[in-house]
């Protein structure tokens, strides 16, 4: 069931930057929504009138307070112009009405334990969730450690961002312009091998295959594993069902069904049943 | 001028407002709560509910296309007795109509459903699915014909008291033989249409987008076809019309009430807007008002003939 607090509202477009490399900052007023909401739980974002049917499923970014350049009450979101719905939000100007559903879904928790090393897994676009999450480490007095991989240069948006707040960076690129050639499990698996006895903690959001190489790398090790999912979903708030993974949602029960809009979007890598 | 009425009967149930939402768009109606008040509703269809829980289709499951989305969710669902015990005693709080939706793989599978909702309070009446593309088993393979339809209409309605109602697929050669089919067996009132069948094929990857190949094709794009339906079926039989495909808005509604049926059913809308059947009956109230009609019930089959009766140019 979606949440009690969600809210259903029309609320117009305060800023869309064009990040170049077809990637785009949306900003609007979400005051009431915003305040309870966590990293990596979502927006269902429309367009009022257009012929676009269905809402899409947006990460949250930014919360008040992630970038110093947000406006008060205000949130952003990050998104690639890939189809239809995205080429429409990269036309919408200031004032563009946006028909909004939200906050939705479970987010990032951070770990307890505070000694524990936090670790972002990032491919590409999938690093929407990050900025929000690291401004609410960073309030907490903790740091965060980032592997950020992409097909190309072009895909890494925010790169400069991460750099300047994270202890580190790893970039990793699949035609090798930027960063170390190839896939961010290079690096990570690097990491996991000089990690000694430190206590990890990976928090994952990009492709489906980067999702799934690197929840296997985490169940091998024992590391604790959290992955912000991405399915096309027509409504965001559980009726539809179209959103679904596999899941154990009982350990070493039957595969089941679960929903990305409600169980997730984070899930548990020893939950999946890829 | 007073309030318009908005009240319908589909035989014995008596709806405070002629919209419904459809099976498969509105969950078990709890699922909404943070939106509206179920009390605003003419009724509610359940999620089709099989007689054990059902795991459903692989994803990917949804797509969008023109004006419209492919389904292919296969049924996922809780099971008649979780609805029973956990989902109906929460929905009996709200002062709304309740219809359940029923699915099986078999005869048997409908008529064991059909007698457990015979005995539970708070169902309205009893919708049959017959008319699911999506699942291997049941579903449309019991309303492709009008003989399949009779039989499985048969068996339910000896299986329980409550109002029968029959969903039927527009994936059929003649619409007006099943709803004959239903009425002749003893529906209480026929529902169209389910979804067409549908596919969306993936160019770059060569592939369907869906795992199942096939989806159901419904939203606006199906429309025109479901009004076209709704009016061949008016005059194909007797028993009301539970009328759906595509409805939006108050206008889309009228379309189908116009061509004769009594309530309609919102569903791919409730997605994009979760207070659309809402939505829709309140702008049925100011539709009435605005053109002076005192009663919904005036307006059911209500057409007048086409502008040029003889025609073409």
């Amino acid at each position: 069931m979606a949440s009690p607090m969600v809210q259903d509202f029309t609320t117009p477009v305060l800023r869309n930057v064009d990040l170049g490399r077809g990637n785009w900052l949306l900003e609007f007023e979400a005051a009431s929504a915003a305040a309870e909401m966590r990293p990596a739980q979502f927006f269902m974002i429309g367009v009022p009138g257009s012929d676009v049917l269905l809402r899409r499923p947006f990460s949250v970014c930014g919360l008040p307070g992630t970038f110093s350049d947000g406006r008060a009450g205000a949130v952003q979101i990050l998104y690639r112009v890939y189809g239809r719905g995205t080429k429409l939000l990269a036309s919408l100007g200031p004032g563009a009405p946006l028909h909004i559903l939200g906050p939705l879904g479970h987010g990032f928790t951070s770990p307890q334990d505070k000694n524990t090393k936090i670790v972002f897994v990032a491919g590409g676009i999938g690093c929407a969730p990050f900025p929000a999450f690291l401004a609410e480490l960073e309030r907490e007095g903790r740091r965060a450690t980032m592997i950020y991989g992409a097909r190309s240069a072009d895909e890494l948006p925010l790169l400069d961002w991460f750099r300047e707040r994270c202890d580190a960076v790893v970039v990793t690129t699949n035609d090798g312009s930027l960063g170390a050639s190839g896939l961010v499990t290079g690096p990570l698996e690097q990491m996991l091998r000089g990690a000694g006895g430190e206590q990890l903690h990976l928090y994952v959001c990009g492709p489906t295959p980067m999702l799934k190489a690197v929840a296997k790398m985490a169940l091998a090790t024992g590391i604790a594993c959290d992955l912000a999912l991405e399915a096309p979903m027509a409504c965001g708030f559980g009726v539809c069902l179209g959103c679904v993974v596999p899941t154990h949602a009982q350990p070493d029960g039957p595969v089941t069904f679960e929903r990305v809009c409600v169980e997730g979007p984070v899930m548990r890598a020893e939950r999946m049943a890829w | 001028m007073v309030t318009p009425d908005l009240s319908v009967a589909i035989g014995s149930v008596r709806l405070k407002n002629p919209v419904l939402t459809a099976s498969g768009t509105f969950g078990y109606g709890l699922e909404f709560l943070p939106f509206l008040d179920l009390a605003q509703l003419g009724g509610l269809v359940t999620k089709g509910l099989s007689p054990r829980p059902r795991k459903g289709n692989p994803p990917e499951r949804i797509v969008e296309t023109p004006a419209g989305m492919l389904n292919a969710i296969g049924l996922q669902n809780v099971g008649i007795d979780v609805f029973l015990a956990e989902k109906l005693p929460a929905l009996r709080g709200h002062d709304t109509v309740v219809v359940a939706n029923v699915f099986g793989e078999t005869e048997a599978e409908y008529v064991e459903v059909c007698e457990k909702l015979d005995e539970a309070a708070g169902v309205a009446a009893i919708e049959l699915n017959v008319s699911c593309p999506n699942t291997e088993a049941g579903g449309m393979v019991f309303g492709n014909d009008a003989a399949s339809l009779a039989r499985i209409t048969r068996a339910c309605r000896r299986a329980t008291r409550l109002p029968l109602w029959v969903k039927l697929s527009p994936n059929v050669t003649d619409i007006r033989e099943i709803a004959k089919a239903a009425e002749a067996e003893g529906a209480d009132a026929v529902s169209l249409v389910n979804t067409f069948v549908g596919m969306a094929i993936d160019v770059e990857k060569r592939r369907p987008v869906l795992a199942n190949v096939s989806g159901g094709l419904s939203g606006p794009a199906i429309r025109p076809l479901a009004v076209w339906m709704t009016w061949q079926v008016r005059r194909a039989v007797t028993i009301p019309i539970v009328g759906m495909g595509g409805i939006m808005t108050a206008r889309d509604a009228m379309e189908f009430i116009l061509a004769g049926a009594t309530a309609v059913q919102v569903g791919t809308a409730n997605f994009v807007n979760p207070r659309a059947a809402v939505d829709v009956a309140e702008g049925l109230t100011a539709w009435l008002k605005e053109h002076n009609v005192a009663s919904v019930r005036e307006l059911v089959g209500a057409l007048a003939s086409p502008p040029t009766a003889s025609g073409c140019p």
